[in-house]
């Protein structure tokens, strides 16, 4: 029994790990340009699918593929910011029907360049760490996990300390008192769109090779991402990643000793009860939505 | 008594259309009527101002019921098509306790949330549901004679001339309550609801009204469907064609009763007769997300502004 | 006698501030009473919690006796008290005659079985009816099909009288109703307002136009930093100290 649990318990560590690189790529969008990307889910998915065209068809070494799909990715954002969500700027609805209709493209290039059936890559590693008998960690998975905690950790050093994160977290604060002071509403922007698009393509990226990469999958990762974000409160980084936490957790237990449908449940449910009783969620602030 | 005859034209029109077209273009208007029905349904939601994701699933709410009670209870059809859509509504006003304590983008995202949980159920339980297969065998509409004429409803043509007539009554129904002070409630709600309040309107009372309405007519439509198709399952019931939906209404524009359907219209003719004449029917998805775009972008009133231009200028409403 | 509307001990916080503080007056049947203070005194927040916008932090509102803080703003309404709105007085979009069947909803109750089946031809003939009838005594009949947005702004303000008065209430409250008017047009507003007093509906108006609330008021009261400074007749409230103290610190020139 303890075992199972610890088993679980890593599961739910590495599902949080690539969960909070999306969620934190979402909320960071959200939080600086006011408008939510439905398409994320699909960044995720370029994210992998550029793994599977280099490591998996072309055999480029696995780490380089990765660092390609976090870049190829993080362009796209810039090519949404620039095409989509600049001109919309004032239309935060219309930005959104505009993801909606980025997402559908996305997931039809992928549809048409590689075919409806599910991919299957090879694990850039075989290795497992074995704690015990029957509670182990497969290295490629900690890779992910290694991979979140580097990156959140970058992230928080660069919107803390250096003058571009603090231009960031001005923006998202209050865009107006930012511009006034000479913050080029233009380059938040496309930092942060670089950034959230970014992490969600690095999150595709390490992941391609421990699940089925389909054009779909991006859908279940926009749900998961929606809930995380609500519950962990809509602006809000930190309560982004403990929503992935809680997430992850609750998801993995339920499945583990129930089914996977009953843990999907379980998560849309709980996203509901939060925007019934305190939609801001755990650490949001009123202020942008 | 022009409108009179406009209206007499139009119908025999219809009648006399299924005559002129193949077989699978017969089938398309089927789903062009059953479309048209949904997505002005969807309106009467956005008159208020909500827009919900969770349409699309209401619709298939109608259409597992209708589905599930005509095989179980060996109900008439035309009869299982009402409980359907009742069914729809009644889900709908369930929802709508916990819907509307949200707002704006919150209400999409917890009508989403919502969607998604049903489909979910779908999914999960084979009993009755049939999971992720679904249903199979669905009863069709049964034979029909009336003197000279028995209709067939496995042929598309009689089973539009049926959905014809559903769908012209259920837009019948829309269009008298749109012009009412129902509908001007509406109106009222969506545009200043705190105004509107205070004049004494429940707001909220308002917005379930419009919520539960629409899901009804959206549930005849998910179970004309069914009983058309023969089978439906979770994915029927997708995101995806949510977004054809929103495609449809804000490419038609929403503030006149005949955008949406001038959008469904135009573009189920784009679909099935450029896209497949060119042989590019997969790309379907793609050339609506990049329509979505651009209208979104380029033309934010819709094809009915366009049409607006060329109608005489009529009283604001 | 009991006053129509009563104030008691009226409070609201949000977060650390308190925008009023215990305020008490009451408004006498058939009166038009004014509401007046410097910006940021609490007007526009207390006529908020009469109307039933903001629920009140402490204390309580009474109509007629009976208790109707905390209620939702549609319930207000339903009991006679309607208000007007400073901005988007209007549902812009709409008709004007549109926009005065809004405001006979609460008289003539929609339903949507009879509207579909046309039974409900009865009560829609009545509902034009009272709504041309306010048109009429507004002065707009001539432009009931004109889109209100495109009314010049006196209009504009006596349709959003019109919409709130079509609705047989007891007591209006409008806020600012003179804002960016020219002094015809604040004349013909006064005179509308006398007609409505005359008739026998309570006013309460929230103003900055001096000249406005000294020849049109019955009581004011004052309102300073969220608190009551002085109550009373015009005279007296023009020559109170303390009000023209606090007036004098926006150099504002008491009439």
């Amino acid at each position: 029994m303890i075992e199972l649990l610890a088993q679980t318990g890593l599961n739910a560590i590495y599902g949080a790990s690539y969960i909070s690189l999306v969620a934190v790529g979402l909320v960071l969008i959200f939080g600086v340009m006011g408008v939510v990307n439905f398409a994320h889910g699909e960044l995720f998915m370029a994210g992998a699918y550029v793994v599977v065209a280099l490591y998996a068809e072309r055999f480029v070494p696995f780490f380089i593929a990765v660092a390609a799909g976090l870049i190829f990715v993080g362009l796209l954002g810039l090519l949404m910011e620039r095409s989509l969500f600049r001109p919309l700027r004032d239309n935060p609805l219309g930005g959104l029907v505009a993801s909606i209709g980025f997402l559908m493209i996305l997931q039809s290039l992928a549809v048409m360049g590689f075919g409806v059936r599910m991919e299957h890559i090879p694990p850039v590693t075989q290795e497992v760490i074995e704690f015990s008998d029957r509670v182990r960690l497969p290295v490629a998975r900690l890779y992910v996990i290694l991979a979140a905690v580097v990156m959140l950790s970058l992230l928080s050093y660069f919107l803390k300390r250096t003058r571009f994160g603090w231009a960031l977290r001005a923006s998202a604060q209050d865009p107006q008192a930012a511009a006034l002071q000479g913050i080029s509403v233009n380059a938040t922007a496309k930092i942060a769109m670089f950034i959230g698009a970014g992490f969600a393509g690095l999150a595709g990226a390490l992941s391609a090779p421990l699940v089925s990469v389909t054009p779909h999958m991006g859908h279940s990762i926009i749900v998961t991402a929606f809930i995380v974000i609500i519950v962990g409160g809509i602006g809000s980084l930190e309560g982004a990643v403990l929503a992935s936490v809680i997430y992850a957790v609750v998801h993995t237990f339920v499945t583990t000793f129930y089914d996977g449908v009953l843990a999907d449940i379980t998560g849309l449910a709980l996203m509901l009860l939060v925007l019934i009783v305190k939609p801001t969620g755990l650490f949001g602030t009123a202020n942008r939505a | 008594m022009r409108n009179t005859i406009i209206w007499i034209a139009v119908a025999a029109g219809l009648v006399a259309l299924p005559e002129f077209l193949s077989y699978s273009q017969q089938e398309i208007l089927v789903f062009l009527a059953i479309n048209i029905l949904l997505v002005s349904s969807y309106r009467l939601l956005t008159l208020t101002g909500e827009w919900s994701l969770a349409h699309v699933v209401i619709m298939g709410v109608g259409a597992y019921t209708s589905a599930l009670l005509t095989k179980a209870v060996g109900l008439y059809v035309p009869l299982g098509i009402i409980v359907g859509g009742v069914a729809a509504g009644l889900i709908a006003f369930a929802l709508s306790y916990l819907l509307f304590r949200m707002k704006g983008f919150y209400f999409l995202i917890g009508s989403f949330a919502s969607g998604e949980i049903i489909r979910l159920l779908w999914r999960r339980f084979r009993e009755p549901f049939g999971g992720s297969k679904g249903l199979k065998g669905i009863e069709a509409m049964p034979d029909f004679s009336i003197g000279f004429h028995r209709f067939d409803f496995f042929e598309p043509a009689s089973y539009f001339y049926f959905t014809a007539l559903v769908v012209a009554l259920c837009l019948w129904v829309l269009w008298r309550i749109e012009k009412s002070p129902v509908g001007l409630t509406f109106h009222a709600v969506h545009w200043q609801d705190h105004l509107a309040q205070a004049s004494g309107v429940n707001v909220r009372a308002y917005r379930t009204l419009a919520f539960v309405v629409a899901s009804g007519f959206a549930g005849i439509a998910g179970a004309l469907l069914a009983h058309y198709v023969g089978t439906i399952n979770p994915n029927s019931f997708s995101v995806e064609v949510m977004v054809f939906v929103l495609t449809w209404a804000i490419v038609g524009g929403t503030r006149t009763f005949y955008g949406p359907i001038i959008g469904c219209i135009v573009l189920t003719i784009l679909n099935e007769v450029v896209l497949r004449e060119l042989g590019l029917e997969q790309t379907r998805p793609l050339i609506y997300g990049a329509i979505l775009i651009l209208s979104i972008l380029f033309m934010p009133k819709g094809l009915e502004g366009i049409v607006q231009k060329f109608l005489p200028k009529q009283e604001a409403r | 006698m009991m006053s129509i509307l009563e104030v008691k001990g009226l409070t609201i916080r949000f977060g650390g501030l308190t925008a009023v503080d215990t305020l008490n007056f009451k408004v006498e049947e058939g009166t038009i009473h004014g509401l007046i203070g410097p910006n940021g005194a609490g007007k526009t927040t207390t006529f908020n919690m009469i109307s039933g916008f903001y629920a009140p932090s402490a204390g309580e509102i009474l109509f007629r006796g009976e208790r109707i803080s905390g209620l939702p703003m549609h319930e207000v309404a339903r009991r006679g008290v309607v208000r007007t709105f400073q901005h988007s007085t209007l549902f812009a979009e709409l008709s004007v005659l549109d926009n005065a069947l809004v405001g006979t909803h609460m008289s003539f109750r929609p339903n949507i079985f009879a509207a579909i089946f046309g039974r409900d031809r009865e009560n829609r003939r009545r509902a034009e009816q009272r709504a041309r009838e306010v048109l009429e005594f507004f002065g707009l009949a001539d432009l009931s099909n004109e889109r209100a947005g495109d009314l010049s702004h006196g209009h504009q303000r006596a349709l959003g009288m019109a919409v709130a008065y079509a609705s047989h209430p007891d007591v209006i409250l409008l806020d600012e109703p003179f804002t960016g008017m020219n002094p015809e047009e604040t004349e013909q507003m006064m005179g509308l307002m006398e007609r409505l007093r005359a008739g026998g509906l309570t006013i309460l108006l929230v103003e900055h136009d001096m000249r406005a609330v000294m020849g049109l008021c019955d009581r004011i009261t004052c309102m300073s930093f969220g608190r009551l400074l002085a109550e009373g007749g015009p005279a007296e409230i023009r020559n109170h100290p303390g009000v023209i103290e606090a007036y004098l610190g926006g150099a504002r020139h008491v009439a």
